[in-house]
């Protein structure tokens, strides 16, 4: 493909990481500087979020105008979006009016739930909501009953999803087109984690007054940990590290010993490994303060040459590539860590077969094995 | 400076390197392509544009590239990109300038919310804003292009670009796509407007676009206040008829026609409020062009 000429005197990470990192230099930039920026961090999905800080701080309006309209039209989206989705939470409660089960809301709705210094301009559209494997079959039916559907399936995704996933098929009301994911484990039941939900659920706490639930402060971020370093790919999820490093600042500020009780959980559930790199990828890449010990007392630290490599791969795929000048060096090590997430999740005689059926696919969109209608 | 004032080459230049940067209406789009086809036509098709200025930011970075296909190892296909990812499966390449004006218009239409968008032809007359809102099939193009042959200005075929805030419109000439038979319609019609090639076998069938008056992109900047709404309807054979609309009417059809009412929420309930209330709204049905731009003449004199 024939390169185009662009400027490549800015470095469009350090432009990204120095906005988050502090937002207030951003009164001082130039217009290339802002106009790489908007596209930076568009694709990182974080332009609502330095839109609410920019409109929280009152600079909204210090900044070139065309920048701040985009903000500001970002803003009205990530707005727009929380409010579906507290609205899609509401009418599941309706759906499962008077059942005694436990619905502990996950990631984006429990952050606003909550109120987290996050959650402000964070874009999302799914509700993901955790329930015990027994309670999965009952809230299917009675979501199916009250209009939900799902997703057309190919048997094969169907199978994915009921053997291999830590899910159910996403839900969709068709008026609303919120999707709803309903888990009943936190990483897939094929990986080399295992993780019990049990002490998920039982630490969950109750919401005022929402007749939900989420997970304990310390839960929350071992899940946002599991999910970036054992569920995704981790390709463009620079926001999901932020996640976590804004809740572990915000706890951290209101409980002297929470770090402790954080490292304590995570070696109880053998989860040092992600939480690991989480502190450390948070430290290298957002200046965390968390000190480098902390992550010293977890089990399950990566070897040296383990951690060299992620330390290498790792932010070429968390921070965006740049818009005009993609990099085959950043392609090749978000193929490394897309074929690390699936090792974690499937064993080799699963996943070979599974990668093939999915390059299949890419090269022969309309081929599907069976296209199966649901709902 | 204009597109036009730039030869061939320095326009060439531009769009293989770090791009064409131009003012469309209230934005700035950075266009790089190294089609051949695509810059001769835009070289002519673009010519009125200004450049953007130095010091601004270009809001929209969009792209046509030549597309490999491992299926179709021998068709000559592009692809539109915006910021390095493509909204729209590959096109044939006699196809990418119609590819690259829907993409533009798409990207404003997913990305801006800091405007209310009405899906609507919008002109000017006698200093104030005339609003056609219009579902896409209705003849929103053919009816502004005849329009702004007769003394209408121009902001739009596809958007009424509103400040929720001020009620202030805004203009955004962009090209016009003309489908099938209207464009043999304005041909005939219009013999003075200008005509790109025409393009076969899109998803909307044949498209040619009109090149959007001068006086309109020149004064591109001039924002204006609504004062009339009418709801056209085309109708073989009808006669002509432009009746008032109830103000709640009006409302309702305002409401489910522009593109990002429900992202707005509240404000756009107000800003919608606002406007019908401060505007005269008719509806109108017509067959024959003429007698349309008498009744419309009538309505928006002094």
């Amino acid at each position: 493909m024939a390169e185009f000429k662009v400027d490549v005197r800015l470095d469009h990470h350090q432009l990204l990481l120095e906005a988050i990192i502090r937002p207030a230099t951003l009164v001082n930039y130039s217009h290339l500087q802002w106009e790489l920026l908007l596209r930076v961090a568009r694709r990182a999905r974080l332009l609502g979020y330095l839109a609410a800080r920019l409109e929280k701080n009152g600079s909204l309006d210090k900044i070139p105008q065309r920048a701040a309209n985009l903000l500001r039209s970002s803003l009205i989206q990530a707005k727009k979006q929380q409010q579906s989705v507290n609205w899609e939470l509401n009418r599941v409660l309706w759906a499962l009016d008077g059942r005694e089960i436990r619905i502990i809301v996950l990631k984006g709705m429990a952050y606003q739930l909550q109120d987290f210094p996050n959650a402000a301009g964070r874009i999302f559209a799914d509700l993901d909501l955790l329930v015990s494997k027994e309670a999965l079959g009952q809230i299917e039916s009675m979501l199916s009953k009250k209009g939900w559907q799902r997703h057309v399936l190919t048997d094969y995704d169907e199978r994915y999803y009921r053997e291999w996933s830590h899910e159910i098929p996403a839900l969709v009301h068709p008026e609303r087109g919120v999707e709803v994911d309903v888990h009943h484990t936190l990483s897939s039941p094929l990986g080399n984690l295992k993780i019990d939900p049990l002490p998920f659920r039982e630490a969950a706490i109750k919401v005022k007054d929402k007749g939900v639930y989420v997970l304990s402060p310390e839960d929350m971020l071992l899940h946002c940990a599991v999910n970036l370093f054992q569920n995704n790919e981790l390709a463009d999820d620079l926001r999901h590290l932020l996640d976590f490093h804004e809740i572990l600042q915000f706890f951290s500020q209101q409980q002297l010993s929470f770090r402790e009780k954080l490292i304590d959980r995570a070696n109880r559930l053998g989860l040092g490994r992600p939480l690991f790199y989480s502190l450390y990828f948070s430290r290298l890449l957002l200046h965390s303060s968390a000190p480098e010990q902390l992550e010293k007392q977890l089990n399950h630290q990566p070897g040296w040459l383990t951690l060299r490599i992620m330390h290498d791969c790792v932010p070429l795929a968390l921070l965006p590539q740049h818009p005009d000048q993609p990099s085959k060096w950043v392609e090749l090590a978000r193929l490394l860590l897309y074929l690390r997430s699936h090792w974690l999740r499937m064993p080799l005689y699963r996943l070979l077969p599974h990668l093939a059926y999915k390059f299949y696919l890419s090269v022969f969109p309309g081929k599907s094995a069976r296209a199966k209608q649901n709902g | 400076m204009k597109v036009g004032q730039l030869s061939l080459d320095e326009f060439h230049a531009l769009l293989i390197g770090q791009g064409l940067r131009v003012k469309m209406g209230p934005f700035n789009l950075s266009v790089q392509t190294r089609l051949p086809l695509l810059i001769r036509q835009l070289h002519q098709m673009y010519s009125h544009y200004s450049l953007a200025e130095e010091d601004e930011i270009v809001e929209f970075h969009v792209r046509v590239i030549p597309k490999h296909s491992i299926r179709q190892p021998l068709a000559r296909l592009i692809r539109f990109e915006v910021d390095g990812r493509s909204p729209f499966p590959p096109v044939p390449v006699e196809q990418a300038l119609a590819t690259l004006e829907w993409g533009v218009n798409l990207v404003i239409a997913m990305r801006i919310n800091h405007l209310l968008l009405f899906h609507s032809a919008t002109v000017e007359r006698n200093g104030h804003v005339l609003l056609l809102p219009a579902w896409p099939g209705s003849g929103k193009t053919t009816l502004s292009a005849m329009l702004m042959h007769r003394g209408y200005r121009l902001f739009s075929d596809e958007f009424g670009l509103m400040a929720p805030e001020t009620g202030d419109f805004f203009p955004l000439p962009r090209l016009m796509p003309l489908k099938n038979q209207s464009i043999e319609i304005i041909r005939h019609y219009l013999p003075e407007a200008v005509l790109g090639p025409e393009i076969p076998g899109t998803l909307k069938g044949t498209v040619a676009h009109i090149r959007p008056p001068q006086a309109s992109i020149e004064r591109a900047d001039e924002a204006a206040q609504p004062r009339w709404i009418v709801f056209p309807k085309w109708v073989a054979g009808a006669a002509l008829r432009l009746e008032s609309l109830p103000q709640s009417e009006a409302f309702l059809l305002l409401a489910t026609n522009a593109f990002n009412y429900e992202v707005l929420g509240e404000a756009a309930f107000d800003a919608v409020t606002r406007l019908v209330r401060g505007c005269e709204c008719r509806k109108l049905v017509y067959s024959d062009f003429d007698s349309a731009l008498v009744a419309l003449d009538e309505l928006t004199d002094g």
